[in-house]
C-alpha cells in the first residue's frame, strides 16, 4: 500500500513536471527588486543600442550599395540596392517600437522618415541648377530628405524603375541623400552611447541619478507608452487613414511595396521591447510581468502574437488590400486594437502598481 | 397599530433631516487636486503626456479626433499632389507637429526644419479690422522657408546676451536677452516696423478655455486697479474672421485669437501657407512668390474643422506629487506672493451640451486669459489688437512641470528665452513686479518649494 502511494507521488510529479513547458530564459534572478533593474539595462543593451548600432550599419550598407549603383547602373546592382534599403527599413520599423528620447527630442525621426515625398519639389529641385551636395539636401525641406525619396528613384511605381532610366541628377541627389541619412543614423547611435546626451546611461539609471527619470516608473512608463503610441500609430493611422478613405495614394512607402513589411516590423519591435530581446535574449517587461501575474503576460504575448501573424493574412500589396481585402484589414486592425487596450489598460497599471520607485 | 407608529415616526424623522441639509457644493479639500482638467483630465507622466483624447468622446466625436490627429501630424507639400497639398509658396514650418513638438511647445530657432519660433511684423498703426497692420511686401508674419524655387521672406537670427541677476540673498542667476535681426530680406523694407516673437505653445485644453464663460473671464478684469493689487489685466477683442465680429480675444500670446478654428485656419495659412474657407487668401498673395494657382481653399472644411476639433478634445495631464508636503508649501506661496491674481488656480467652464467632458467642469488652468503688462524686459513693443507693446496674456500654466518629458529641452515664456521656471518667473516685470519681488525676498528654500509646486503642474 505504501509502495504503491510512492508509485502514485513519482507519477503524479513526473507528469506535473511533463506539464511544465520550457520558457525562454530562466531569469538568473527572481527578486523583483533586481529584476526591474536589470530590465530597464537589458533593453538598454540587447534591445535599443543594438538596433541604432544595425541601423547606423545598414545606412552605411545604403550608402555603400547605392554608390556601386550610381558607379554601375546595372539591374543587378539596382536589386542589391533595394535590397540593402528594405533591409535598413526592417531595421528602423522595429526600432520605431521605442520612438522616446533623443529620437523624437531630436527629431531624427522626421529628418528621415517623413511622408508623403513631395513630387512638385522633387521635380523642381531635380531640373534646377542646384548642387544637389549633401548641405543643399539637409537645408531642404523634411518632405525632399530621408527613405522615401530614395525610394522613389530606386524603385518607381511599385518596382517598374530601370537602372539605366535613372538620370545623372537622380543618382547624385540619391548619393548625397544616402549621406544625409547615413549621418542622421550615426547621430542617432551617438546619442545614445556618447556624451553629452548618452541616452543610455539615463535610461539605466532611472530612479538613481538619471537626469532625465527622477524615478524607474517614469522610464517604464516611457518605455510602455511609446508601445502604446506605435500600436496606434499602425492600428489608427497608418493602416486606417488610407482603409476609410479607400484611398492607396494615402499608403506609406508605395513605391517599393513594403507598406505590409513596415507595419509588421512596428509590430515586431513592440514585441523586443517587451521580451527585452532583438537579437541576443534578456529579461524584458515578461519577466516582470510573469512573476507578479501569468495571466496577462500570455494574454499580452499572444495578442502580440496574433497581431503579427495577422498581417500575413493579408496578400496583395497594402494598396490593394485597403479595396480588395478589406476583412482581413480589419482583422489586422482589430488585433491591434485588442493589443493596445490591454497595453494601456493591464499593463500600464501593472507598472504603477510594482514600480513605484 | 404600533408598527405604523415607528413608520410614521422614522419617515418623519428622515424627512426632518433631510429638510435641514441644505445643498451645498463640495468643500475645497473634497476635490481632487490632480484633476487639472476636471472630467477632462489623463494620467500619463510621459512625453505623450500632451496627445491624449479626452476620454468619454463617443464614437462620432473619437472620429472626428482620429481625423484631425492625423491631419496635425502629416506633413503638407506643395501644390499640385495626391496628398496633403497646399504648401507653401512660403511657410515657416511643413506640419503643426513641426511645430508643437508632441503637441506642446516647440525649440525657439527659426527657419529650421525643427524650428517653432516665428515672427510676426508691425508698422504702429492698425489694420481695417482693428489688428496689426502688416509691412508692404511681407504681410502680418515673416515666412522664413519657402518651396524650392520660391525665396523666403527672409531669415531671422537669433542671438542672446547674458543677464545677471542677483537675489538679495546673494545668489544669483544667468538669465539669456535675446536680440532678433532680420537678414536676407528678400525685397528693401520701407520704414519702421516692429517684430514679435512667437514660440508655439502647447495645444491640449484648449476647448476647456474655449468653454469658459466670457462673464466669467471679465469678472477677472481690473483695467483701473481699483482693489490696488498692483495687477491690473484686461479683455483683448479682436475680429473673427469667420463670425466678421468683434470677440473676446482668448488664444495666440496676446490673446489674439477668438476661437480654436480662427487659429487653426491662421496657423495652417500663415505658417504653412495653406489656405482655408476662413483664410482663403495665400499668405504671399500680391507678392513675388505667389503662385498664381486658383486652388483655394486648399484645405476642405473638413479638415479644418477636424483639426480645431482635435484640439479642443485634447486631455489635460493630471497634477503630480499633489502630497507632497514640498509641494503643499509652494502651492500656499504662490497664492501668498499673488501669483495666482493672474495665474487663476480654478476656474469653472460653462455649459456645453454637446461635449460633456468640457461641460461645466471645475479647471485649474492657472490663467485668467487677460492681458497683462509685463514690463520692459518682456515687451516686443508691438500692438496686437488691444494689446499694447507690453502687454502678454496670461500663460496657462497647467502641464508646465512636463516639459522637460514632452520636449526633450524645455523652453519657457513667449519666446523660449528662459531655460528653467525660475529664469521665467525673475524676467516677470510690470503687473507682475510685486510677485516676483516678494518671490525673491523668500528664503532659498522656500523658492524651491514654488518652483516645485509649478512643476507638479
Amino acid at each position: 500500500m505504501k509502495h504503491k502511494l510512492v508509485i502514485a507521488l513519482g507519477a503524479t510529479i513526473m507528469l506535473a513536471s511533463a506539464c511544465h513547458k520550457t520558457e525562454d530564459p530562466t531569469p538568473v534572478t527572481t527578486d523583483f527588486n533586481t529584476m526591474k533593474q536589470q530590465v530597464l539595462e537589458d533593453f538598454t543593451n540587447k534591445v535599443a543600442v543594438p538596433g541604432y548600432k544595425d541601423l547606423a550599419d545598414a545606412s552605411d550598407n545604403l550608402y555603400s550599395s547605392l554608390q556601386t549603383l550610381n558607379d554601375n547602373p546595372t539591374e543587378d546592382n539596382l536589386a542589391i540596392a533595394r535590397t540593402s534599403w528594405k533591409n535598413m527599413r526592417t531595421i528602423w520599423e522595429q526600432c520605431e517600437g521605442f520612438l522616446f528620447g533623443p529620437v523624437e527630442d531630436n527629431d531624427y525621426d522626421p529628418n528621415m522618415d517623413t511622408w508623403p515625398t513631395d513630387y512638385v519639389q522633387m521635380d523642381s529641385l531635380l531640373n534646377s541648377s542646384n548642387n544637389l551636395e549633401v548641405s543643399d539636401i539637409q537645408s531642404a525641406t523634411l518632405s525632399l530628405r530621408g527613405y522615401h525619396p530614395i525610394e522613389y528613384i530606386i524603385f518607381g511605381n511599385h518596382g517598374d524603375r530601370k537602372a539605366a532610366d535613372i538620370t545623372a541628377r537622380q543618382k547624385k541627389y540619391m548619393i548625397s541623400l544616402a549621406t544625409d541619412l547615413k549621418s542622421t543614423c550615426h547621430d542617432l547611435y551617438q546619442s545614445w552611447t556618447a556624451d553629452p546626451v548618452n541616452f543610455a546611461k539615463q535610461v539605466m539609471t532611472a530612479g538613481n541619478g538619471s537626469a532625465k527619470y527622477a524615478k524607474k516608473q517614469e522610464a517604464y512608463l516611457a518605455i510602455v507608452e511609446s508601445m502604446i503610441s506605435i500600436c496606434e500609430e499602425v492600428g489608427e493611422g497608418k493602416m486606417k487613414e488610407p482603409f476609410d478613405a479607400r484611398d492607396p495614394q494615402l499608403v506609406e512607402s508605395p513605391y517599393s511595396g513594403n507598406s505590409l513589411a513596415d507595419f509588421k516590423n512596428n509590430l515586431v519591435g513592440l514585441r523586443n521591447v517587451y521580451i527585452g530581446k532583438y537579437k541576443e535574449d534578456g529579461l524584458g517587461i515578461n519577466d516582470l510581468v510573469s512573476s507578479k501575474n501569468v495571466a496577462l503576460d500570455n494574454k499580452l504575448q499572444t495578442q502580440m502574437t496574433a497581431a503579427i501573424n495577422s498581417f500575413d493574412n493579408i496578400t496583395v500589396f497594402y494598396e490593394d488590400a485597403i479595396i480588395n481585402q478589406r476583412v482581413q484589414a480589419q482583422n489586422t486592425m482589430n488585433a491591434l486594437n485588442e493589443l493596445k487596450e490591454t497595453l494601456e489598460g493591464e499593463l500600464k497599471p501593472f507598472i504603477i502598481q510594482y514600480i513605484t520607485d | 397599530m404600533k408598527k405604523t407608529t415607528v413608520l410614521l415616526f422614522i419617515v418623519s424623522i428622515t424627512t426632518l433631516f433631510a429638510m435641514c441639509r441644505k445643498a451645498q457644493p463640495f468643500s475645497e479639500d473634497s476635490y481632487d487636486e490632480r484633476l487639472s482638467g476636471g472630467i477632462a483630465t489623463i494620467f500619463d507622466e510621459t512625453s505623450r503626456a500632451f496627445t491624449h483624447a479626452i476620454s468619454g468622446l463617443s464614437d462620432n466625436d473619437m472620429h472626428a479626433h482620429e481625423l484631425g490627429d492625423a491631419a496635425f501630424e502629416q506633413t503638407y507639400v506643395s501644390a499640385p499632389a495626391p496628398v496633403n497639398s497646399g504648401l507653401g509658396p512660403i511657410f515657416n514650418n511643413v506640419s503643426c507637429i513641426s511645430c508643437h513638438h508632441n503637441d506642446g511647445k516647440g525649440t525657439p530657432t527659426a527657419g529650421d526644419v525643427t524650428s517653432s519660433l516665428l515672427f510676426r511684423i508691425s508698422t504702429a498703426d492698425n489694420n481695417d479690422f482693428g489688428g496689426p497692420a502688416g509691412m508692404s511686401g511681407y504681410g502680418g508674419q515673416l515666412q522664413d522657408n519657402s518651396v524650392f524655387g520660391k525665396q523666403a521672406e527672409c531669415k531671422v537670427n537669433i542671438s542672446y546676451s547674458n543677464v545677471s541677476y542677483t537675489y538679495p540673498d546673494g545668489e544669483t542667476v544667468t538669465l539669456r536677452k535675446p536680440t532678433y535681426t532680420m537678414q536676407n530680406a528678400y525685397m528693401h523694407i520701407t520704414g519702421a516696423y516692429s517684430l514679435s516673437p512667437r514660440l508655439a505653445p502647447p495645444v491640449f485644453g484648449l476647448g476647456l478655455l474655449e468653454n469658459i464663460p466670457e462673464s466669467t473671464i471679465l469678472s477677472y478684469a481690473d483695467e483701473n486697479d481699483a482693489d490696488h493689487d498692483g495687477i491690473s489685466g484686461r479683455p483683448n477683442y479682436v475680429y473673427n474672421a469667420e463670425t466678421k465680429r468683434k470677440e473676446l480675444g482668448r488664444f495666440g500670446l496676446k490673446a489674439n485669437t477668438a476661437t480654436v478654428k480662427t487659429q487653426v485656419a491662421g496657423a495652417f495659412n500663415q505658417d504653412m501657407g495653406i489656405t482655408s474657407s476662413i483664410v482663403p487668401m495665400e499668405s504671399c498673395y500680391g507678392q513675388a512668390q505667389f503662385d498664381g494657382r486658383s486652388d483655394d481653399p486648399e484645405l476642405p472644411d473638413s479638415i479644418l474643422n477636424a483639426v480645431a476639433f482635435y484640439v479642443r478634445t485634447l486631455a489635460v495631464p493630471a497634477r503630480r506629487n499633489v502630497t507632497d508636503p514640498e509641494v503643499k508649501h509652494g502651492k500656499e506661496l504662490f497664492n501668498q506672493l499673488n501669483c495666482s491674481g493672474c495665474h487663476k488656480p480654478i476656474v469653472q467652464t460653462g455649459v456645453d451640451l454637446t461635449l460633456p467632458a468640457i461641460s461645466n467642469q471645475r479647471i485649474q488652468p492657472f490663467t485668467d486669459l487677460l492681458l497683462h503688462d509685463m514690463g520692459d524686459g518682456l515687451a516686443d513693443n508691438y500692438n496686437d489688437f488691444l494689446a499694447n507693446g507690453k502687454e502678454w496674456r496670461t500663460a496657462p500654466l497647467w502641464g508646465i512641470g512636463l516639459f522637460e518629458k514632452t520636449n526633450g529641452t524645455p523652453y519657457y515664456l513667449h519666446d523660449g528665452r528662459a531655460r528653467t521656471i525660475e529664469e521665467a518667473i525673475l524676467w516677470h516685470g510690470g503687473e507682475a513686479e510685486q510677485s516676483k519681488t516678494k518671490f525673491s525676498q523668500l528664503s532659498k528654500a522656500d523658492r524651491q518649494a514654488v518652483i516645485k509646486f509649478i512643476r507638479s503642474l
